[in-house]
């Protein structure tokens, strides 16, 4: 990560320079800074630096859309007859994940569109998950794995 | 702190009648709640509802400071939910 | 322009707000309430804070704010998940309309004895806690919830 400490330095050098020590001219010279990397060719660890910040950009406005949805979908549910909800609880398989991505991992599963992580099993393989509406088990699966596990491994490995 | 209010006051009231009638509509389910899991529930959205309720206090009063007392009631706020979890889980202490 | 940003965010916020109240009173279930509670209390009063750091527009005060946002989405979820976890543990009824429950049949559904929290207390209570542990749950119905048949349309909406 010395690249990451390249760009703070930057934008700290950036924040002396102008002589303002406002956030928002932290942030804009951040992101000079990081268009400055862009042409150093010589720091250690760049590559994967750009790799990882832009996933987690990514991740960041998917996470944001996922939660937008869900709260309209939830005032949905909230408002309209009982009768449209089909609650049920689902078992998620999982890869082998450390403690802090499973705990980002059912935050996230929290927060999404109608489901609430309920029970992690003892040897961490299964996530019990939830729905408000389940139609067909086997998809609401594979998009959990396929969307947001597959993402956050993305992020992290 | 006497910064000048460039919000019309009447929103402001409107957003905390909402938050009122928010924490209204929990505290009946705090009454009603048919487990002790929906009063825990119904407790917790009060807390979180009442952090909103500061922060938007803090902007009509021009006060600043209040937002620490919402970072600190956020905190405290998950302490409790945390130890009535646990108090759920296992019951009453012989 | 500050202004109106900040109290678009204040409506929307107060909005969700609302919704949140109004599902935690009308939702059938302890899960499904938690679900509504959760999500758009947080949302809601994130919202709200959102605002207030926009409105404020001062690096002191905009970041604790924003360190409030942070706080709330970190613990927010945990402690649902830590209630939804006992609420299922102590047998609280699915909603009769529940169509499946693949945690019932499993074989690790009980918080066993070398679990973490347990472990923690120690002492008598967690004996007699962990001798009760695999009873199954409570497969009568709510008693403040009527049966209801789910019926559901093809073409909702929101329906995935």
């Amino acid at each position: 990560m010395s690249a990451f400490m390249w760009n703070i330095l930057l934008a700290f050098v950036w924040a002396v320079t102008t002589e303002l020590f406002t956030p928002t001219n932290f942030v804009i010279g951040f992101i000079i800074g990081y268009i400055v990397l862009w042409f150093a060719p010589s720091v250690e660890g760049r590559r994967a630096y750009f790799l990882k910040s832009w996933r987690l950009v990514t991740f960041l406005f998917f996470f944001i859309k996922e939660l937008v949805i869900a709260n309209v979908r939830m005032a949905y549910y909230t408002i309209s007859p009982l009768n449209r909800m089909k609650p049920g609880v689902i078992g998620i398989p999982l890869e082998d994940l450390t403690d802090s991505e499973l705990v980002v991992l059912s935050n996230l599963i929290t927060l999404t569109p109608g489901t609430l992580s309920v029970f992690l099993s003892q040897d961490r393989k299964t996530l019990y998950v939830h729905f408000m509406r389940v139609d067909d088990p086997d998809k609401l699966r594979s998009e959990i794995k396929g969307s947001f596990e597959r993402r956050l491994l993305e992020l992290t490995r | 702190m006497t910064a000048d209010l460039t919000m019309p006051v009447v929103l402001l009231d409107a957003i905390i009648g909402m938050l009122a009638f928010g924490i209204a509509m929990s505290a009946i389910r705090l009454y009603l709640g048919p487990s002790l899991a929906d009063r825990v529930v119904a407790l917790d959205l009060i807390a979180t509802l009442s952090v909103g309720m500061i922060a938007i206090y803090s902007v009509k009063t021009s006060m600043p400071v209040l937002l620490l007392v919402a970072i600190v009631l956020a905190l405290i706020m998950f302490l409790g939910t945390i130890a009535f979890a646990l108090y759920i889980q296992k019951g009453a202490p012989p | 322009m500050k202004d109106i940003l900040a109290g678009s965010f204040f409506i929307l916020g107060g909005l969700f707000s609302l919704l949140a109240g109004l599902g935690i009173l009308r939702m059938p279930d302890s899960f499904t309430r938690m679900q509504a509670a959760t999500k758009a209390g947080t949302l809601g009063v994130g919202c709200l804070i959102l605002g207030v750091a926009i409105y404020f527009a001062d690096l002191g005060d905009s970041t604790r704010a924003l360190l409030v946002i942070g706080f709330l989405f970190l613990t927010a979820p945990v402690a649902a998940y830590i209630i939804a976890r006992a609420a299922y543990h102590i047998g609280v009824p699915l909603w009769s309309g529940t169509v499946i429950d693949e945690l019932k049949d499993s074989p690790d559904r009980g918080i066993g004895e070398d679990d973490q929290i347990m472990r923690g207390a120690g002492g008598a209570g967690a004996q007699k806690a962990s001798a009760s542990d695999h009873t199954t749950p409570n497969p009568e119905p709510a008693t403040g919830d009527e049966p209801r048949t789910p019926d559901h349309d093809p073409d909702d909406p929101t329906d995935r």
